[in-house]
C-alpha cells in the first residue's frame, strides 16, 4: 500500500516492519516467495492476474481477458499496466492499455497486436493459454476519458484503438453524451454493433457517429481529413491514440483552433529497426537520469564516448569482465563487441565498455 | 563456447538459482528454529549443520554467483548483480570492487591482485619476506578463523593507511558501508536472534557463531584452493604489459585450479571447484560449468597447458604446505629466474 496514504501510527509500524533491523525476518523477497507457494494469486508487491479466456479478434489481435487478485486498486478506461512475462528464464516487461472499462466482476482486458519478430507480443500469442498466470503492475496513466458534458471526440489509428475502446465503453454505461469516433480499424464496426446490442432497450450513445477510415483506400488519414469529417470538431473534446505523426498532426489543428486544453493524446513509436550496414554512423545518446546528451560514434565503446563528452560512468575493468558499468538501455540498439550480440529490445542490460551504438539510444545513466 | 553457452541459457538456470535460494531459506529457518526451540544436543548439532549450509549456500552459490551477474539476463531485481546484499558482513558494493574487479580483471598478478595472499601471506618466492613471515600459519589461521572480517575489510586498504597513504577522511568514507554492513549482521546472529529465543539465548548465540565458524572455514579452504595450490602461476606487472586478450585467458587458466567432487560438493563451492572455467567465464551461471569443462580440458591438452585439477584434499594440502614453506626465506632473487611455480 501506498505510504503516504496511511495514518501517521500506521506508517510508523510500516516502518518498523520494513526496518532493516529485522532482516531476514521482514526481507520482502523471501515472504513474495511464501506468498506465491501458497497461492500463486498472493503478493504484496505486483498484481498476479490469472487468463480467463483468449478472444481472437483479427487476424494477428487477440484480446485476453484476465482476473485479478483481490488487491488490484481498480483502473479508470484509457489506462494502461505493465504486464510481466517470464519467457525462457527471462522476465520482460511491456505497457498495454488496458482495452476495456473497469467491470462488476472485477475482470480486465488486454488486446495485444503480434509485431513481427517481437518476442513478447509474439510469446503471448503462441504460448499464453487459458489459466496461465501474469504479473501486472499498478494501471497508471492519465489518459482518460473527459469529465463534462461535451461531446468527445475519439480518434484512434492502429493499435491506438485499445485505450479508445474502454473509452467508449465507459461512456456508453455512463450513458449521458454523444460522441464520435474514428477509428483506422475495421473492427471498430464490430466492437460498436457489440455494445449497440444490449443498448436496444437502454438507448445510450445514441448520438454516436463512427467513421472508419481505409488508409488502403482512402490514403493516410491526417488533421484535413478530420476536419472534413467533422467541421465541429473544436466543440468536442478530444481522445486521441496513435503514430506519433497523426497525434501531432491533430494537436496542432486543435492548437491553431486556439483550443489546446480539449485535447489529450497519447501516441507510440514504431518497433527499432535492427542495425544497417552502414555501422560508422554516429547516433544520439540521451542519459535519463542525468539528462544529458552525447553522439556516440560506432568506432568507440558507450563508455569512451561518453567520457569523452564529459561524463563520468561507474567503471572497473574496461574490459567487459566486472561490469561496474553495466546499466539499463531504455530503446535502441547495441552492439556487444565482446560477444558479438545485438540488443535491441526496450529494457536491457547493457555493459557501457563493451557496447557499441547502432542507433540513437536511451540509457538509465 | 561462451556465446553457445549464452544462447542455451533459459528456464533450466532461472529454476536452478530459484530452487538453490528456497534451499538456503529453508534450511536457514529450519537451522535457526532447530537452535530456537530444541533443547538437546542432537537439535544443536542439526540446528547449526543446517545454518551452516544456508549461510554456506546463499553465499558461493548465489550472492558470489549473482554479484559476478551471472543471472542479470534474467531481469529479476532480486537477483541483479547491482541489488543484491548478501549474508556475509562483506558489503556488495565493496565486494563488485575487490572481487569482480581487482581480483578476476588482474588475478594472480602481483601487487594489483589483492587476493594474493591478502597482503597478509607469502605465497610466493617473489613476494618480500618480513619478520612477520615466519609466523604466517598463525596469520592463516586467524584469516581462516575470521575470512569473513577479511573479506570485508579487504576495500578498506588499512595496509596504506598504515603507512599513512591514506587520508582518514578517505579511510572513513570507505569504511561506511562497511560499518553498517557488519551491524546489522551482528544484530542479526547475536542481538536478534538469541532475544527471540528466551530462554534458549545462550544456546542461539553458540549456534550462530559455530555456524559463523563453519562457513568461515569453508569458504576460505575452497577460496584458497582457487589459486594458491602448488601448480598455480604468478605474474609480475612487467609480464602483463601490453597483454593480449588471448594472453588474458591464458594468465585466467594458469593461475587458478579446479576441485574435483560430487555435484552436491561443487553447489556446496558455488562450483568455485571450478575456478578455471569461473575465471574465463565470470558471468555464465555456475552451474554450467561442469558442462563447460571437458572442452576446456581439451583445448588446454592441445595447446599443452596445464589444466590444474585434483581432488580437494591434495590441493588443500598443498596450499597449507604453500603457507609453511613460504614462511621461510627462500632466496627472492634465485627464484625468480626459475618459472614461478611452487
Amino acid at each position: 500500500m501506498d505510504l503516504a496514504l496511511q495514518t501517521p501510527r500506521k506508517r510508523k509500524l510500516s516502518q518498523l516492519l520494513r526496518s532493516p533491523w529485522l532482516r531476514p525476518l521482514n526481507d520482502p523477497d523471501a515472504w513474495e516467495q511464501i506468498l506465491g507457494a501458497l497461492n500463486p494469486m498472493w503478493s504484496t508487491r505486483d498484481f498476479p492476474a490469472r487468463v480467463l479466456a483468449i478472444v481472437e479478434q483479427t487476424a494477428d489481435s487477440r484480446t485476453f481477458v484476465l482476473q485479478p487478485g483481490r488487491r488490484w486498486p481498480g483502473h479508470r478506461a484509457g489506462q494502461h499496466v505493465v504486464v510481466e512475462v517470464e519467457i525462457d528464464g527471462r522476465r520482460l516487461h511491456r505497457s498495454f492499455s488496458l482495452s476495456a472499462a473497469p467491470r462488476a466482476d472485477r475482470t480486465l482486458e488486454i488486446t495485444v497486436k503480434r509485431q513481427p519478430g517481437a518476442r513478447v507480443s509474439g510469446w503471448l500469442h503462441d504460448s499464453l493459454r487459458v489459466g496461465d498466470m501474469l504479473r501486472l503492475s499498478a494501471p497508471g496513466g492519465g489518459f482518460l476519458t473527459p469529465d463534462g458534458d461535451d461531446p468527445v471526440l475519439l480518434l484512434s489509428a492502429g493499435s491506438g484503438i485499445t485505450p479508445v475502446m474502454a473509452m467508449l465503453e465507459e461512456m456508453h454505461r455512463r450513458g449521458n453524451r454523444s460522441a464520435a469516433w474514428c477509428s483506422c480499424m475495421p473492427v471498430a464496426r464490430r466492437r460498436i454493433s457489440s455494445l449497440r446490442a444490449p443498448a436496444a432497450a437502454r438507448p445510450r450513445l445514441a448520438e454516436l457517429q463512427l467513421q472508419v477510415h481505409h488508409s488502403a483506400q482512402a490514403g493516410r488519414f491526417d488533421a484535413g481529413a478530420l476536419a472534413r469529417w467533422l467541421p465541429h470538431y473544436r466543440d468536442f473534446q478530444a481522445r486521441t491514440c496513435g503514430p506519433r505523426a497523426l497525434v501531432a498532426e491533430v494537436e496542432q489543428l486543435y492548437r491553431d483552433a486556439g483550443v489546446p486544453q480539449r485535447i489529450r493524446s497519447e501516441s507510440y513509436l514504431g518497433r527499432v529497426l535492427p542495425p544497417s550496414a552502414a555501422n560508422d554512423l554516429a547516433h544520439r545518446v540521451h542519459c535519463s537520469k542525468t539528462e544529458q546528451v552525447f553522439t556516440a560514434s560506432a568506432r568507440s565503446s558507450l563508455l569512451g564516448e561518453a567520457e569523452a563528452a564529459g561524463l563520468r560512468p561507474a567503471h572497473g575493468c574496461r574490459i567487459g569482465i566486472c561490469k561496474t558499468c553495466q546499466c539499463s538501455k531504455r530503446s535502441g540498439t547495441v552492439e556487444n563487441l565482446r560477444t558479438g550480440e545485438i540488443s535491441s529490445e526496450p529494457d536491457e542490460l547493457i555493459q557501457l565498455c563493451i557496447s557499441v551504438a547502432r542507433s540513437p539510444l536511451e540509457l538509465v545513466l | 563456447m561462451r556465446a553457445e553457452v549464452a544462447a542455451d541459457l533459459g528456464e533450466r538456470d532461472a529454476t536452478h538459482i530459484r530452487t538453490v535460494v528456497r534451499d538456503a531459506r529453508v534450511s536457514a529457518a529450519a537451522g535457526r528454529g532447530l537452535l530456537m526451540f530444541g533443547f538437546d544436543p542432537i537439535s544443536f548439532v542439526l540446528g547449526v549443520a543446517a545454518l551452516a549450509h544456508a549461510k554456506i549456500l546463499e553465499n558461493m552459490e548465489v550472492g558470489h554467483n549473482v554479484l559476478h551477474g551471472q543471472y542479470d539476463w534474467m531481469g529479476d531485481p532480486a537477483l541483479n548483480s547491482q541489488n543484491y546484499e548478501w549474508d556475509i558482513v562483506c558489503h556488495s558494493s565493496h565486494w563488485r570492487r575487490t572481487h569482480n574487479f581487482e581480483h578476476h580483471s588482474h588475478t594472480n598478478i602481483l601487487g594489483l591482485d589483492d587476493d594474493y595472499g591478502y597482503g597478509l601471506l607469502r605465497m610466493t618466492a617473489s613476494q618480500k619476506w618480513t619478520w612477520r613471515t615466519p609466523l604466517q600459519p598463525l596469520w592463516y589461521a586467524i584469516l581462516a578463523i575470521y575470512f569473513q572480517w577479511g573479506v570485508a575489510i579487504q576495500d578498506l586498504k588499512l595496509g596504506r593507511w598504515f603507512k599513512g597513504r591514506m587520508p582518514k577522511g578517505e579511510l572513513a568514507q570507505r569504511a561506511a558501508p562497511f560499518l553498517n554492513k557488519a551491524r546489522s549482521q551482528l544484530f542479526k546472529d547475536y542481538v536478534l536472534f538469541p532475544l527471540l529465543a528466551f530462554w534458549n539465548i545462550p544456546r542461539v548465540l553458540l549456534g550462530n557463531a559455530l555456524a559463523n565458524l563453519i562457513r568461515s572455514l569453508w569458504t576460505n579452504a575452497i577460496i584458497f584452493c582457487g589459486h594458491f595450490t602448488a601448480d598455480a602461476q604468478v605474474f609480475t606487472k612487467a609480464e602483463v604489459q601490453g597483454e593480449t586478450r588471448g594472453g588474458w585467458y591464458l594468465r585466467q587458466i594458469q593461475g587458478s585450479s579446479n576441485l574435483e567432487g560430487g555435484r552436491w560438493f561443487h553447489k556446496m563451492t558455488g562450483h568455485l571447484s571450478h575456478q578455471i572455467e569461473h575465471h574465463l567465464f565470470p558471468d555464465i551461471p555456475a552451474l554450467r560449468y561442469p558442462e563447460m569443462a571437458p572442452r576446456v580440458r581439451e583445448i588446454c591438452a592441445r595447446h599443452g597447458v596445464h589444466y590444474n585439477s585434483a581432488g580437494f584434499w591434495s590441493q588443500y594440502l598443498s596450499v597449507l604446505w604453500r603457507i609453511v614453506k613460504y614462511a621461510f626465506p627462500v632466496d627472492r632473487r634465485a627464484r625468480l629466474s626459475a618459472p614461478q611455480t611452487a
